[in-house]
């Protein structure tokens, strides 16, 4: 169970990036009426953006 | 219960003092030509006037934290109907996650009300509901505050010692910087400092901590993924990391920098003049006071500063700035 858990909080930022800047960045492209670039949909374009830049906070341990 | 005792032997510490002015547990710090005795004096003279600000009423940090965290929670519901202004409700989040911190570490030293009284609950009620906001669950903020009591200042030992900075750019910088995934800072430090003190009180902390970010998540992607990610990010998420930021800044950086090798009881702490004032920053020009006798409130710290000021100048505190 601890190990589960210390498992999941280690690859929580990539978590973060689909479950939330995703969505995050598809809505937020709603509201400014963006529409998704090479004919992709919002969420794909935010899933495009999240899950790779969370993989990259899992890895490196950074955001930025 | 959360170690309702700390307060207690912080309390303790103090009366040592005053029984042992020169014993080798607490290095009381004076200027050279003040032999024991007149050190001993000021101790005395510092005591009577301090216990005039011990106390007083408190109601008022439990009524705003009442209002303040039902308001906070009814946010989500109006936001969800779109019966809400979301930039105003944006503003008022920010200023319920930074000023629970206040009303919180009031309940960290059981100021509210003291253990063992009827009315304990409350106070342990304010510590918990006040860090909802910043997602910082009362066991670890409190046992965390008080080793930083203890040690404060030393590189190893106090758990606040990573907010330190060269100057103030710098640490609004690592406010950010030591919540990173990967940077032993911040919560990160105070859950490796838990998971090393490996006592009850310790793991039902680090327990509590994780239920508390794997709850902020799940309503964060449950909202995010049902179509309210804007709300979820301006209600929560963004005044979290806001009050993270300015607690970090204003009740740790402002008041103990520099940290290096000041861990003397009259020297860890600086009083300072805020470019925003007393009150915007939390009454931490002050914050001397609240190290000296932390059954004084938050609001109360400053008039004490300017009672105790003639005996603290005397005891070697720069008294300068205000």
């Amino acid at each position: 169970m601890e190990l589960a858990l210390k498992k999941l909080f280690y690859v929580m930022p990539l978590l973060f990036g689909i479950g939330f800047i995703a969505p995050l960045i598809a809505q937020s492209m709603a509201y400014w009426d963006i529409v998704g670039p090479w004919g992709m949909s919002r969420i794909g374009f935010g899933l495009l953006i999240g899950a790779p830049w969370g993989l990259y906070a899992v890895l490196r341990g950074r955001w930025i | 219960m959360d170690r309702p005792h700390d307060d207690g032997r912080l309390l303790t510490r103090d009366s040592a003092v005053v029984e042992h002015v020169d014993g080798p547990a607490i290095t009381l710090r004076g200027r050279d030509d003040l032999d024991q005795h007149v050190r001993r004096d000021l101790r005395r003279q510092e005591l009577v006037v301090a216990r005039q600000f011990m106390g007083g009423r408190m109601w008022p940090y439990v009524a705003a934290t009442a209002i303040c965290f039902t308001l906070w929670l009814s946010f989500f519901p109006l936001a969800i109907m779109g019966w809400l202004n979301l930039p105003l409700a944006f503003v008022l989040s920010s200023v319920f996650a930074t000023g629970g911190y206040v009303t919180s570490h009031e309940a960290m030293h059981s100021n509210i009300a003291a253990p063992g009284s009827k009315s304990y609950w409350i106070n342990e009620w304010v510590g918990k509901v006040s860090t909802v906001p910043i997602v910082f669950p009362f066991s670890m903020a409190r046992l965390m505050h008080l080793e930083h009591h203890y040690h404060c200042n030393d590189p190893v030992k106090d758990p606040d010692y990573t907010d330190e900075a060269p100057n103030a750019l710098m640490a609004w910088y690592k406010t950010w910087y030591n919540r990173q995934p990967g940077v032993d800072g911040s919560i990160h430090a105070y859950k490796r400092v838990l998971a090393e003190m490996g006592t009850p009180d310790a793991a039902r902390a680090l327990k509590d901590t994780m239920v508390m970010q794997l709850v902020f998540m799940a309503v964060l992607f449950t909202m995010a993924w049902s179509g309210f990610a804007i709300e979820a990010a301006l209600l929560w998420w963004l005044p979290r990391h806001i009050g993270l930021s300015y607690v970090r800044f204003y009740l740790s950086w402002a008041p103990h920098h520099p940290r290096e090798g000041r861990t003397d009881r009259y020297d860890n702490t600086t009083v300072f003049k805020s470019r925003l004032g007393h009150v915007m920053s939390m009454g931490m020009e002050t914050h001397m006071i609240h190290h000296l006798y932390p059954n004084i409130p938050n609001h109360r710290t400053r008039a004490a500063y300017f009672a105790l000021k003639p005996i603290l100048a005397q005891r070697g505190v720069d008294v300068s700035a205000l």
